[in-house]
């Protein structure tokens, strides 16, 4: 009954958001307070914790990670009255940075009860600082409750250390109305390969001199998607390096330098460029994990024009439609000295509280990987700026589909070594020899 | 009465040593302390609490470090080519800006060294946005007819370089004229008159007086910018983030990456921040040791 | 015909000044436009003032601790360089008047700490602070930058035009060593002063490296601090973000208007 009442109002307030329109994104904290309070207060799985005392958290991006912190702290509130939150806004490469020099300087201390961790960055902190982490395997949270692969990220030796939050499954947005003039519409761009993409992208960039997608030039970032999205990652699971003979490796790199030369793809200078080209219109779409719609969404003058999809999918034996980029998940510090009420917290919350995903969701846009979630009706909320497109749902069961990826301690050296290679080859290198340059500077930095 | 004089010099001596002695211990204490144990982490290995004695193993491994290299020669370009421009172009405006004839003096000098009060932030967004690719200045050439069609500025190892090089020209050009143009203060002005009675043209006047009488501070910016240069990073990180493939990073920017963006590996990093030091020092060295004959 | 050439050169100079100086402010041009603009309109490139400045501003202050961080900077600046302009001066005076063999070699090992890069000496750095408990402190901020061999150096320079029958007459007097400093040296070097104190003023205010892993507490944040915080969302509003940048430039311009004319001076009297 409860809970109902609970989605009804979270119905409401989307709506009333959506009403406003043009309201600035950054500032939607003050008009919720009242509206998952009460409700949650005697949820069935709640159980009361008598301790008390002050949780300090890091994070970064306010309209984000620190609003849905604000609002899980009140959602546990209402379970534990004595709790107190203490959030700090930090970048992560702050976090990263205080991270490396606490443990150097064995300063644990100074770190902070919860911290937000990127994903790819959370196996090597992990592997590297094990002192810093606290293992979350038997601490009672369900972590069947998260998407797999994206649970994958803060498993170290079968064992635990996140807690999975955002969302950054892939997604594939174009332009309808682009679509549309070429005599295309979002189905024909739905569960395809790349050849049929490459095939129908020649055709819409023909008529109407638009190519369907952007990439920030010697950056890796669509290959590290595509590459997950065939299965396969540039470590073996023994953590060995997978470069040189990785066949998916070359297939991505072979379909990379088809879909920029045939002009499909147009790369551009860096992000600033980047975010421009859609929102500009010069480009009719673009790739890239779920977090980027908040982007999109800037160009208010476009609402309506934009749909949702599935990725293409290579010609790889066990390639998908689906991948991953960016994300992050919240651990907890060794050195708390409330790790239980730390754990509570974070249990009951972003680990156990629909209703909180119900209110994080249409007022900062934070798509969750809490399975459970995913059935809520607030997910099946048509979005206007997106025809009336259902994308949370759509976008939960994409991430349920994705494969997991290998990191390890030396992903992002892999990364830069694949990514340097790939400049080689499209500068015209052989590939083999570039790629077996690449291997050999990743097994440099292993030993 | 000769005994006398050497035992006030004694005490002139000793109440030197008290003038200099707060700033010299907090340098001792903030720089050289610290260093000092800096050069036993650069002697280690591993990570957090598993930090063994690896000997010198990181400075071994700095030497056939192909990215270090890389690094390095990169570093060495910008000092090579980006300092002497720099220094030639700030005393060419400095002249300019002395001239007694020159109108709105002030006005120019704050414009010009106005660059180097600007937020790193806003001039590294600001020079991304400048040539990106429908940027300002691909718009111009365009429409000067020098380019046919935008060009990828930050996309190719020489432009990202030249992108890099006339960034730090435009900010720190500025910072050196002003010590030139106070020197130049120093200069009478019957010098140059005289010259000029005697037929030396703007070019000789700048060869023949202005660098020769300018040389203590020209070395003194010329240390100065060797070692901010060396120690670049701000300009590597924030306006091409090292790329395109690693072809525009610096060492300073190398360092950062493995402390604290790759699986970090402070002894190594360490190792490598006091090879940056040593390159620094025996670089300071030579400078002196030729700008400093008289 | 002498007179034309002479005329084209004048002409061509102001030509020359105008380009130079134009591309030096351009950008700052640019940011103040930016921060009057929504985010959108940043995005696309405007070059036209918009009406968004006041929406910016409400943006800012509703996301971030601007008063704090200001305040916070401001403090920290402004105790760092009275007290490094303090004691550097006295060691540059130290070391010129009360000159020797050995203090200049001593001089010498000091400059030695300009070029050590602060990543080499950050973590041991770090493990002191944590160990005194100065972390989120202005002291911890000022501490490591307090004395410089620069600003020594540039004071060492500057005492060496400081008359000595100046020292000589007020020892007469019967002033002592530390009353001639105050009494007569200071108020000699105002404009060494006013060039140090642009300086020191503009590198405290722009530090970011060493805050960033010192102030951990949300009341402790600096103005660059601020600034990257903007950076990382997901989605950056451009506007806010420049308004930002605009209010972090803005001190250290007004410092250099202010001082600008001294600072010229200053150096001078440091080249003599």
């Amino acid at each position: 009954m409860k809970k109902t009442l609970a989605i009804v109002l979270a119905i409401v307030m989307s709506a009333s958001l959506a009403a406003c329109g043009g309201a600035p994104p950054a500032a939607p904290a003050d008009d919720t307070p009242n509206v998952e309070a009460a409700p949650i207060a005697e949820a069935p799985q709640a159980e009361v914790v008598e301790e008390g005392g002050t949780i300090t958290v890091w994070c970064w991006d306010p309209a984000f990670n620190l609003y849905s912190m604000e609002e899980a702290a009140k959602v546990y509130k209402q379970i534990n009255p004595n709790f107190e939150i203490d959030i700090v806004e930090t970048p992560w490469d702050m976090i990263q940075t205080r991270i490396t020099t606490a443990a150097t300087a064995n300063q644990l201390d100074t770190l902070p009860d919860i911290f937000l961790c990127q994903d790819n960055a959370f196996q090597k902190n992990v592997i590297n600082y094990p002192e810093v982490f606290t293992d979350l395997t038997d601490s009672g949270i369900n972590f069947n409750d998260f998407a797999p692969a994206k649970v994958e990220y803060s498993v170290i030796n079968g064992r635990n250390f996140g807690v999975p939050f955002d969302n950054g499954t892939v997604i594939n947005c174009l332009r309808t109305d682009v679509l549309e003039e070429a005599g295309y519409t979002i189905a024909d761009f739905t569960d395809i390969t790349w050849d049929t993409f490459i095939e129908q992208g020649k055709d819409i960039l023909t008529k109407t001199g638009k190519p369907l997608s952007s990439t920030i030039a010697r950056e890796p970032d669509l290959l590290m998607i595509m590459l997950q999205s065939t299965g396969a990652s540039l470590f073996n699971t023994d953590g060995s390096v997978n470069i040189v003979n990785n066949d998916e490796l070359k297939a991505v790199l072979t379909t990379l330098m088809e879909l920029t030369t045939s002009g499909v793809n147009i790369e551009v200078n860096n992000w600033d460029e980047y975010i421009t080209s859609f929102v500009n219109g010069s480009v009719a779409g673009t790739i890239n994990g779920c977090w980027i719609l908040g982007s999109v969404q800037t160009a208010q003058d476009q609402s309506g024009l934009w749909a949702v999809t599935n990725i293409p999918k290579l010609n790889t034996p066990g390639a998908t439609n689906y991948s991953n980029n960016g994300g992050s998940s919240w651990a907890v510090s060794s050195s708390s000295q409330n790790k239980d009420l730390a754990i509570d917290f974070l249990a009951n919350t972003f680990a156990g509280s629909v209703p909180f995903y119900e209110t994080i969701l249409p007022s900062a846009g934070a798509l969750a990987t809490y399975l459970p979630a995913g059935n809520s009706s607030v997910y099946e909320q048509p979005q206007e700026f997106f025809k009336g497109q259902k994308i949370f749902s759509d976008i939960t069961a994409f991430a349920g589909r994705t494969p997991s990826n290998i990191t390890g301690a030396y992903y992002y050296e892999a990364r830069d070594a694949v990514g340097v290679a790939m400049n080689q080859i499209i500068g015209g290198a052989d590939m083999e020899t570039a790629l077996k340059e690449a291997e050999d500077t990743v097994i440099f930095a292993m030993n | 009465m000769r005994k006398n004089k050497l035992a006030m010099s004694g005490r002139h001596d000793l109440t030197g040593w008290a003038f200099l002695s707060v700033a010299s211990l907090m340098i001792v204490w903030m720089n050289f302390y610290p260093m000092i144990k800096a050069f036993h982490l650069a002697m280690q290995t591993g990570t957090g609490a598993r930090m063994r004695y690896a000997g010198l193993i990181n400075f071994q491994r700095i030497l056939v470090d192909p990215t270090f290299k890389e690094t390095l020669g990169t570093t060495f370009l910008y000092l090579i080519i980006q300092v002497p421009i720099m220094l030639i172009f700030a005393l060419i405006l400095a002249s300019m800006l002395n001239s007694p004839t020159l109108k709105c003096k002030g006005l120019f000098r704050t414009a010009i060294f106005l660059p180097c009060a600007t937020s790193l932030v806003s001039y590294a967004v600001i020079f991304r946005q400048l040539f990106a690719l429908d940027g300002y200045i691909n718009v111009v050439l365009v429409r000067l007819g020098m380019l046919e069609a935008g060009y990828q500025w930050l996309s190719y190892t020489w432009s990202a370089r030249l992108v890099i090089i006339i960034a730090l020209l435009w900010r720190w050009t500025g910072y050196n004229m002003v010590f030139y143009l106070a020197g130049l203060q120093n200069i009478e002005n019957s010098i140059y008159e005289a010259a000029r009675i005697d037929g030396a043209n703007a070019l000789q006047q700048l060869t023949k007086i202005t660098i020769p009488l300018l040389k203590p501070i020209i070395l003194l910016t010329a240390i100065m910018s060797t070692n901010g240069t060396l120690q670049l990073f701000d300009e590597s990180f924030n306006l091409t983030n090292g790329g395109p493939a690693n072809s525009t990073m610096t060492m300073s920017h190398y360092i950062y990456r493995t402390s604290f963006q790759l699986s970090s590996d402070l002894g190594y990093s360490t190792a490598m921040a006091f090879v940056i030091f040593v390159l620094v020092a025996v670089l300071a060295l030579i400078q002196m040791k030729v700008g400093d004959k008289r | 015909m002498k007179k034309t050439m002479k005329n084209l050169k004048s002409f061509l100079r102001y030509v020359f000044l105008i380009t130079v100086s134009f591309f030096s402010v351009f950008p700052l041009y640019w940011m103040a436009i930016s921060a009057t603009n929504k985010n959108v309109d940043v995005i696309r490139g405007t070059l036209m003032p918009g009406t968004y400045l006041v929406e910016n501003f409400k943006t800012l202050i509703d996301q971030q601790n601007l008063g704090g961080a200001l305040v916070n900077s401001f403090r920290n600046s402004i105790v760092l360089t009275v007290i490094s302009l303090l004691i550097c001066s006295l060691a540059g005076y130290g070391f010129e008047i009360y000159h020797s063999k050995a203090k200049d070699r001593f001089m010498g090992v000091l400059l030695l700490a300009m070029m050590i890069p602060f990543a080499a000496i950050m973590i041991p750095l770090f493990t002191m602070f944590a160990n005194m408990k100065l972390l989120n402190t202005t002291i911890g901020f000022i501490l490591p930058t307090i004395a410089t061999p620069f600003l020594i150096m540039l004071f060492r320079q500057s005492a060496r035009s400081f008359p000595r029958d100046i020292i000589e007459a007020a020892r007469i007097d019967g002033l002592n060593e530390l009353q001639i400093f105050f009494r007569m040296f200071i108020p000699t070097m105002k404009s060494t002063y006013a060039a140090a104190m642009t300086i020191t003023f503009m590198a405290a205010w722009n530090n970011f490296l060493w805050p960033r892993i010192i102030m951990l507490s949300n009341d402790a944040v600096t103005m660059p601090m601020l600034v990257s915080n903007i950076i990382q969302g997901y989605v950056t509003d451009n506007g806010m973000l420049m308004l930002a940048v605009l209010i972090t430039t803005i001190p250290t311009v007004i410092i250099f208007f202010i001082l600008q004319k001294n600072f010229a001076e200053g150096i001078t009297g440091a080249v003599k």
